[in-house]
């Protein structure tokens, strides 16, 4: 019995103990601490080797196996990680669905990430769509219908990759990982199945154009199940599509299939997925004005930096594609814990109806604060090396269209961070918070950590690099060059290494300058915040001067007639398709008409068969 | 000890035409005396299953083959019989007798329960056409009755039901019955083994004909479309343990009718390619219907369309992986609609109706989402390893139309079950309306039917190796021949 088995059977042991005891609050501390444990036992694998489990059995012939590389590692150090704070910030949750939801889920994609062949692989997957049903579904009514919509579109995605992995079984009469890459198939054959597994992983993934699930299952349920959801279960997805590059069709297979001859590879088309899906969702979470649909559609953006950075597949991009699943993970969880304590004290997360709630939860406050700084990438927390790295590659290759296209998605991302953060937690108080206090210490203290890990990460990157270079020498690529203070650059003709003690050096001596100017300037007064004035007007409790309905509005009326809804009514129309195909089939039964029908059919068989 | 299986037919049978009589002397006999004639007989067949060398063929009355009457017991068959057997003891019309009037219809109901047993168990196991289509005739008879005289108040939408059901059912006999008069015409014969050494006489058009003849007439009791309407609103108006046993048992009894037909009067890719039409059709047409139900009960007989779709869609497979395909998801269509059936007596009727009732029920909602997760084919249930039996076998036909149908209809399928899903666990304000819980045993029958599934994860392997003997012996038609038309001193 080695680790791997080790870890798999402590995770086992983690759901059978969150159904028996997650009742009592010592039983959910014990819960966490599993989680603890076993990413301690994770550590004991090494991340450099394959390790493979002695578990696994046959069935049909085919023998099923489970091991781990260093890309499973590194994504299981997240899956872990991501539990860990979910179940610390749930304690106080009673609800006994959420902590057996969350230990499936840990369980189910432990085994999806020590897949070793496709079917294991495609079990995994359908067990890891399954429950994150348990997480999604602890909201209210809304979170039920979220659900539903979700299923249906992870099953269509299972679907389709069912239909692949059977595609690869009888092409090349094996479901081993090595099946295809021993027996090479034809172009044709290469490009149904990327359509069909690169296609269906993506549901998960939540990429243009099958993403109109994602915000509201991840966002609409409870606070600890959207951290573990929003942080991490997507990413299964990712990790898919990897695994689908490394052993079905790789991206030089993918760039020799032309969807316009000469012009346009698959490949670029991908690439293009990508780029949508990162301006896209980000502007439609421009639009939202509840928190935490806000930041739900944030992670269907931040997807698509990750998918681009794989899709360049040198050194650096999918070093940043890979880095920035950490660091989103880490950002989208303190980010979703922040906005869940704001709706745990206050009742709502509907961004028109807070504001000032700095002086009432300051800790919640400087939570937000690094997270959206992580999210937006700004030095000099950990999201800025992702994004970083992403763009070098960008930039390397000559592909400045899409470069820009990825920056435009970052002034997105910084205008709804700040939009989401103004109108909570900045202005004035609203009267009905005057005696909010802060989270308590369960959720807080997670929160901490998780800052502590973004700032750190951030500027010693370092430390997260070499995981993502385990993954990427388990994937076949040369690992990044790092050290802890970031990454040197392999060709020496482009100049662009990366220090980031370096930047965060610059960066505080800038505030410390700013600060001696402030401490120089004399001293303030503090004022409570109705005693003041602004735009010539005194202030009082009724008369709000923190605008945040119709936030942006100048933007807003340009950019407005670009929002088309063109997804949304392109899953209308196929709803409405399957609807009417279902009323034709109805009126097809027609009492009158059966004996006719049943005539209709053998007089036909027999006159085509006579004939 | 072989000849013993006969008495699985006949004992049934007898008792059935006897049950009347024995009810006037004493109601209490004429309860028990069918559920232990059923054990008596389960045990004749596990017996018989556990112990013989399974082929082996019985000619009744030592008569001759092609001219006698010959009964072929090969796995498969036995099978089929016990599970008519043990569902039909699990599904055992529950009796009433507060009333004298009601302990007659009950008699009536166990003498027609026991004439549908004898008859299906003799259409596992006839031999020649002509007998096949005797006991289907019977089959059908009993099905009409018990329809209509289900439960023990009256009801027009039963009566009416029953009615449409035997014009569908009469039409469908009238082609089957012209099918088999083609088959005879061609050959002279309605001896399986004996047709099986004259398939150049069928290999024309009008053997096509007769196929399709049989396969349309057969058809409406194996739900094929399009001779399937019937369905729904017969499985609606009958007691929800009838429907169940007929759509989880017998429809496959009249599924391995047209199996048989199609091996033994007319194997070629014509037939294969018309029951995958049909199949294809069944299974669309199913799960579109059934999306668009507002009632439990239609939607679960709407999905029961699908799934014999999926059988038929199966068994055109040419070779041994289509008959293990189809049998894999025969047998655990059996399990699961019954299953669901069940849930059925107490949640028929409007889905919107169920909200919150999950909270009220946790087993039978637990039950209820694992049978439907099996049904979808959830990984490593059951239920997927019948369908990647099914999507490989298509695969290595390159039916690969058939299979985007097939994972098309799967989303529908999750769509529509995990609506209802939603409503049990519904979370709106609405007061949840009174529903009576399930009797126990029915709780019990169902959980057992869950337990049956878990097992057989576990036993996945023993499944398959069960599965190849099977189709070993379906598609071994030689010694099929041998045994019935040669091996005549086994007679009785």
């Amino acid at each position: 019995m080695n680790a791997l088995d080790l870890l798999l059977l402590t995770s086992l042991g983690t759901v059978l103990f969150s159904v028996v005891f997650s009742a009592s609050l010592t039983g959910r501390m014990l819960l966490t601490m599993l989680y603890a444990v076993q990413t301690v036992i994770l550590f004991q694998i090494d991340a450099g080797t394959e390790m493979v489990s002695s578990f696994g059995f046959e069935i049909f012939n085919h023998a099923l196996g489970l091991s781990f590389n260093g890309l499973s590692w590194f994504f299981a150090l997240i899956t872990l990680g991501s539990a860990f704070f979910a179940a610390w910030y749930g304690l106080n949750q009673q609800q006994k669905l959420l902590h057996v939801g969350l230990s499936a889920n840990v369980f189910s994609m432990l085994v999806l990430l020590s897949a070793g062949d496709f079917l294991s692989l495609f079990i995994a997957w359908e067990l890891v769509s399954w429950s994150g049903v348990l997480l999604m579904v602890l909201g209210k009514q809304e979170s039920l219908v979220a659900t539903l919509k979700y299923i249906t579109y992870a099953i269509a995605g299972g679907m389709a990759v069912f239909a692949g992995i059977i595609l690869i079984y009888s092409w090349t009469g094996s479901l081993a990982f090595n099946a295809v890459t021993e027996n090479p198939l034809s172009l044709s054959q290469y490009g149904t199945l990327a359509i069909l597994l690169i296609g269906g992983f993506s549901v998960k993934m939540a990429l243009l154009p099958f993403h109109l699930w994602q915000a509201e299952a991840y966002a609409l349920t409870s606070g600890p199940a959207s951290v573990f959801l929003g942080a991490i279960s997507a990413r299964m997805g990712l990790f898919a599509i990897v695994i689908t590059m490394m052993h079905v069709v790789d991206l030089k297979t993918l760039d020799s299939i032309f969807l316009i001859p000469e012009l346009f590879t698959f490949r670029d088309f991908l690439i293009w997925v990508a780029a949508l899906s990162i301006i896209l969702p980000t502007y439609t979470a421009l639009r939202q004005n509840d928190a935490r649909l806000l930041l739900a559609w944030h992670g269907i953006g931040q997807g698509g930096y990750m998918m681009l950075g794989l899709l360049m597949y040198d050194q650096m991009g999918s070093a940043g594609g890979l880095l920035h699943v950490f660091n989103y993970a880490s950002c989208q969880a303190i980010l979703f814990m922040s906005v869940f304590s704001i709706l745990h004290r206050t009742g709502t997360t509907n961004l028109n109806q807070l504001g000032g709630l700095v002086a009432r939860m300051p800790l919640s406050f400087l939570a937000m604060l690094v997270g959206i700084i992580g999210l937006a990438g700004l030095p000099p927390m950990n999201g800025f090396v992702s994004k970083w790295l992403v763009y070098r590659s960008l930039l390397s290759d000559g592909m400045a269209i899409v470069f820009l296209a990825s920056v435009i998605g970052t002034l997105g991302t910084i205008l709804s961070v700040y939009k989401l953060m103004h109108n909570s937690f900045l202005g004035q108080l609203r009267v009905e918070h005057e005696h909010v206090k802060e989270a308590p210490w369960s959720m807080t203290v997670p929160m901490m950590l998780l800052a502590i890990i973004i700032f750190i990460t951030g500027v010693m990157p370092g430390i997260s690099l070499e995981l993502v270079a385990n993954a990427q020498s388990a994937i076949g690529l040369t690992p990044v060059d790092y050290h802890l203070g970031g990454v040197v650059s392999a060709n020496s003709a482009i100049s662009g290494d990366l220090d980031m003690i370096w930047v965060v050096l610059v960066l505080f001596s800038g505030f410390g300058i700013a600060a001696i100017l402030f401490l120089s300037a004399g001293k303030s007064r503090r004022v409570h915040q109705l005693d003041n004035y602004a735009g010539g007007h005194f202030l009082n409790a009724n008369n709000q001067y923190q605008y945040s309905d119709n936030f942006y509005a100048g933007l807003m009326h340009i950019i407005k007639p670009w929002y088309r809804y063109s997804f949304k009514w392109f899953e209308g129309a196929v709803v409405s398709f399957v609807n009417l195909a279902a009323v034709f089939s109805r009126s097809f039964f027609n009492q009158a008409h059966m004996l006719i029908w049943m005539l209709v059919v053998v007089t036909t068989v027999m006159a085509v068969a006579i004939i | 000890m072989k000849h013993y299986i006969i008495l699985t037919v006949i004992l049934p049978l007898l008792v059935a035409f006897l049950l009347p009589t024995i009810g006037r002397f004493s109601y209490f006999l004429a309860r028990a005396l069918p559920p232990i004639i059923l054990i008596f007989s389960i045990v004749i067949t596990a017996c018989v299953y556990n112990n013989e060398t399974a082929p082996f063929a019985l000619h009744i009355g030592d008569f001759v083959a092609p001219q006698g009457i010959v009964f072929h017991v090969d796995s498969i068959s036995l099978l089929m019989a016990l599970s008519v057997q043990v569902f039909a003891l699990f599904l055992w019309p529950r009796r009433s007798f507060k009333l004298q009037s009601e302990q007659i219809v009950s008699n009536k109901r166990y003498s027609l329960m026991l004439l549908l047993v004898a008859s299906a168990n003799g259409l596992a196991f006839s031999g020649d056409l002509f007998n096949l289509y005797v006991f289907y005739e019977l089959l059908a008879v009993a099905t009409f009755g018990l329809i209509s005289f289900d439960t023990n108040e009256a009801n027009q939408a039963r009566f009416a039901a029953a009615f449409r059901y035997l014009v569908i059912s009469a039409t469908g006999s009238v082609m089957a019955l012209l099918g088999i008069a083609l088959v005879y015409f061609l050959t002279g014969t309605l001896n399986f083994a004996h047709l099986a050494t004259q398939q150049a006489n069928l290999f024309n058009p009008i053997g096509l004909s007769a196929f399709a003849l049989l396969l349309v007439g057969f058809g409406v009791k194996a739900e094929l479309f399009p001779v399937n309407s019937w369905v729904p609103e017969v499985y609606s108006a009958a007691s929800k343990k009838l429907s169940g046993y007929l759509a989880g048992v017998i429809s496959k009894l009249a599924v391995l009718v047209i199996i048989k037909a199609l091996l033994f009067i007319f194997p070629h890719s014509e037939a294969a390619y018309l029951m995958l039409g049909l199949g294809l059709a069944g299974l669309l047409i199913g799960e579109l219907s059934a999306m668009r139900s507002n009632d439990f009960t239609r939607m679960i007989s709407w999905s029961s369309v699908a799934q014999l779709g999926l059988v038929f869609i199966a068994f055109s497979i040419p070779g041994q992986a289509g008959i293990i395909a189809g049998l894999a998801v025969l047998f655990h269509h059996m399990f699961v609609k019954t299953a669901l059936f069940l849930i059925a007596e107490k949640w028929g009727g409007r889905i919107s109706d169920l909200h919150g009732q999950g909270y009220l029920n946790l087993i039978m909602s637990g039950i209820f989402i694992f049978v439907a997760l099996s049904l979808i084919g959830l990984p490593p249930l059951p239920g997927f390893w019948s369908k990647f039996l099914l999507l490989n076998g298509l695969a290595g036909q390159e039916y690969y139309f058939a299979i985007a149908i097939i994972l098309i209809t799967t989303v529908i399928e999750v769509n529509y079950l995990f609506r209802v899903a939603n409503h049990l666990f519904s979370r709106e304000d609405k007061p949840v309306l009174p529903i009576n819980n399930h009797h126990w045993f029915d709780t019990l029958t169902a959980s057992l039917i869950v337990v049956a599934l878990i097992v057989a994860v576990w036993e996945l392997p023993t499944i398959n190796d069960q599965l190849i003997i099977m189709s070993d012996q379906l598609l071994d038609i030689e010694s099929y021949v041998n045994r019935v038309l040669i091996s005549t001193e086994n007679g009785l």
